[in-house]
């Protein structure tokens, strides 16, 4: 299959720099997800590697070969659109097979792969079909089968599930799995949505204003994030963050705000007097907060008891979001439900230590482990 | 003063059809408010038809009122049984909005059709338009002026077959170089070039011109003598004279060629139209499907006959309709380069040497006919090309 290489990309629409000096690799057979706000770049980058932008500066390169300036069709890549971009005028076997025929493929080999990406994707009751007697899932099954039929050596899907219902999207999110399973190829997919990235990738790249915030399996972009931006974006409800300042006070370190005192244990973060007054954010996810009577009792592994105030709870069914105050802190905890406390009662609550990070507030950079 | 003048008429006017809305807001509002009251039909029959006539008496309309008093007791019956029995008061409001529309459109448009197919099926011409006049009665012909029409010369010289077939040419000629030409301009106008803005003003100047206008200065343009035509005809055949052996030179584009000359003002009179409508459909075009061809691997012409003229179909097809009815029907640029002090025959089409046996030759009744067998021809047509675009949009 393909290996695909970004080496030191720019790219400038008029003034506006959308992405600068952007340097990435995608390894055979890998399945890399790009995530990011709108905006971020990540469809341009995207774009560019399919031939469809042209590349300002820097080189791109697919298995070695320089296709800077390669038309789209020679690259041997195939694209699914986020609109699907099925020729309304065809029927599904004249889209599917749109890319062989202007080829000249001979009819018998057209036919053959029509018919095969079609059962992969169970699209053979429907090849007769126009694009507008489908449903949106039939129509990205039929944009993906036209991915397939061409055989590329990349596959880029540019946001292909966003215009699709949940539960549908569910549905092709699988569907898709099952299918790099299968095909065993190389899939660059563009997408905001977290779970997507979460669910399919092998690596995850997190991009925010054209630049690379961090490449990793998708575990570790979630347990170890390598800035505010990529703690902030990856993971739903969104992580605490407590702004505060360090402070050694007889051989320990403590977070401090206006509200709370936190202890932050060696183990977490390592050194003390050179932390004395460095300004921080600490993150702990929803999930690692303790809240209520699972608080009162103490325990290494978590911060000592802080006093909080309820200000909202959300039953989402098996989980409960509690919404708290610490003082001026606002903090997000996420526990079983049914949690039996009514707004404007007193919270127990403490943080899991083995799963909060600290940031350096100027850097936004992990400074912990 | 003068201004004064004009402006008290102005005002006048404005009374008139001020007074003649309220009217019929009045009389509507009537028969919409009262039709379920006993005293509904006598005194609607008493006072509308009597004040009517005694309007146009007093209007100086008519000379004796019994014949108009007549005429609209006749009518009110109906339009007061309908009221009463049909509407019985629903949609008052809608029908009170839409009433004075509603009869300006049946003034200008159904009277005249009426009274044209009264006409194709009598004898109007010179020498029966006195009678007429004094007897009010016309000869019954039957379908006489029918079959005139096909038997007959509108003209002194050419028949109708030969002008039907002039036209269709015509019509073919001018539909196909509208379309290829606005199709030609409205490609380059959709790219991204510099002051796209500036070019678009400038090419549907033409369409934005007063036909006439247009028209008359084409037609100086195609003078023998001071025409820029010739003029550049001679230049260049002064400049390589190679050309000049090919027979380039000037010529007396009026006189010997009027079809052509007619059909190049026409073409250049309708191309904006045309590039406009195509324009816009390219641009509704989504860019995906051509991002999606050109990962396919489709060329620049590929693209254009698989995605760009499937997809502008639903908006060619309309216009082209318009456009071949409005070409069929152009009267403008064929009378107004041909037509005047005793101009050529040879140039004319069937809408052109209607006008000229309605109105040179003064044959009513005979051009009545002709102008409704004219309008079945268009219908047809126009009925076809839409029947074709709901085939074409069912496969889709």
């Amino acid at each position: 299959m393909a290996e695909v290489k970004f080496s030191n990309i720019t790219k400038k629409f008029n003034e506006n720099v959308v992405l600068n000096g952007l340097n990435a690799e995608i390894r055979d057979h890998e399945f890399v997800v790009i995530i990011g706000p709108s905006g971020c770049g990540k469809t341009t980058l995207l774009r560019m590697l399919a031939g469809l932008e042209e590349i300002t500066g820097g080189e791109i390169r697919i298995d070695g070969v320089l296709v800077n300036n390669m038309h789209p069709s020679k690259r041997q890549i195939a694209m699914v659109f986020q609109d699907y971009a099925l020729y309304p005028h065809m029927t599904v076997e004249e889209n599917m097979s749109f890319a062989l025929r202007l080829r000249k493929a001979p009819k018998a080999e057209i036919e053959q792969r029509v018919s095969e990406a079609a059962s992969i994707l169970q699209l053979t009751k429907l090849l007769k079909r126009m694009p507008k007697q489908l449903s949106g899932g039939q129509r990205q099954r039929v944009a993906i089968g036209r991915a397939i039929v061409r055989k590329p050596k990349a596959f880029l899907f540019d946001e292909p599930l966003s215009n699709l219902d949940a539960k549908l999207r569910e549905e092709m999110r699988v569907e898709i799995a099952k299918l790099y399973q299968r095909l065993d190829a190389t899939i660059i997919y563009v997408t905001h949505d977290q779970v997507e990235a979460m669910t399919l990738a092998s690596r995850i790249m997190v991009m925010n204003h054209g630049v690379i915030q961090q490449v990793g399996a998708p575990i570790e972009v979630y347990r170890k994030p390598a800035n505010l931006f990529v703690a902030g974006f990856i993971g739903s409800p969104t992580m605490n963050f407590i702004h505060g300042r360090l402070a050694a006070e007889g051989g320990k370190l403590y977070l401090k705000n206006e509200s709370l005192s936190l202890l932050i244990p060696s183990f977490l973060l390592s050194g003390t007097a050179e932390h004395d007054g460095r300004e921080v954010v600490a993150g702990v996810r929803p999930d690692d907060v303790l809240a209520g009577s699972a608080a009162h009792e103490p325990n290494k592994k978590y911060s000592e008891k802080l006093e909080g105030v309820l200000e909202v709870s959300e039953l989402l069914g098996h989980r409960e979001n509690l919404y708290l105050k610490v003082g001026q802190t606002r903090v997000l905890a996420t526990v079983e439900a049914f949690f039996n406390q009514s707004p404007g009662s007193g919270v127990a609550l403490r943080f899991n230590y083995e799963n909060m990070h600290i940031f350096d507030k100027a850097s936004t950079k992990r400074i912990n482990d | 003063m003068d201004i004064l003048y004009s402006i008290y008429e102005i005002l006048w006017f404005a009374l008139i059809v001020v007074t003649g809305i309220a009217l019929i807001e009045g009389c509507c509002y009537y028969h919409f408010r009262f039709h379920d009251r006993p005293w509904f039909i006598p005194a609607a029959l008493a006072v509308l038809p009597a004040s009517g006539a005694a309007g146009c008496l007093a209007l100086g309309l008519v000379a004796e009122p019994v014949k108009p008093f007549l005429w609209l007791l006749g009518s009110e019956a109906l339009i007061a049984l309908f009221f009463k029995y049909v509407v019985k008061g629903r949609n008052t409001l809608p029908y009170l909005l839409l009433a004075p529309a509603f009869i300006g459109l049946a003034l200008l448009l159904v009277y005249p059709f009426v009274f044209e197919i009264y006409l194709s099926f009598h004898d109007l011409k010179l020498t029966t338009i006195m009678a007429w006049k004094n007897t009010g009665s016309l000869p019954f012909v039957g379908l006489r002026q029918y079959a005139d029409v096909f038997t007959t010369s509108p003209l002194s010289e050419v028949t109708f077959w030969a002008l039907l077939g002039r036209t269709l040419w015509w019509t073919f000629i001018n539909v196909f170089f509208h379309v290829a030409g606005g199709f030609a301009l409205a490609l380059l106008l959709n790219n991204n070039i510099r002051f796209k803005g500036f070019y678009r003003t400038l090419l549907i100047i033409p369409w934005a011109m007063p036909q006439v206008v247009a028209v008359l200065a084409m037609r100086g343009e195609f003078h023998s003598q001071y025409g820029f035509i010739n003029i550049m005809l001679v230049k260049l055949a002064a400049a390589w004279p190679f050309l000049a052996h090919l027979g380039l030179g000037p010529a007396q584009w009026l006189s010997n060629y009027p079809l052509t000359t007619c059909t190049l003002i026409n073409v250049w009179l309708g191309i904006p139209f045309m590039m406009v409508v195509i324009l816009g459909g390219l641009q509704s075009i989504s860019s995906s499907y051509y991002d999606a061809a050109d990962i396919d691997g489709a060329s620049y012409f590929q693209k254009l006959r698989f995605i760009t003229l499937p997809l502008i179909r639903p908006v060619l097809m309309p216009a082209v309709t318009l456009g071949t009815v409005w070409t069929f029907n152009n009267i403008n640029v064929i009378y107004l380069v041909t037509g005047q002090s005793g101009g050529t025959e040879r140039a004319d089409i069937l809408v052109s040497a209607l006008y000229k046996a309605a109105f040179t030759y003064n044959r009513y009744s005979y051009s009545a006919a002709f102008a409704i067998v004219i309008f079945a021809m268009l219908f047809f047509i126009s009925v076809f090309y839409l029947k074709s675009f709901d085939a074409a949009k069912e496969d889709r």
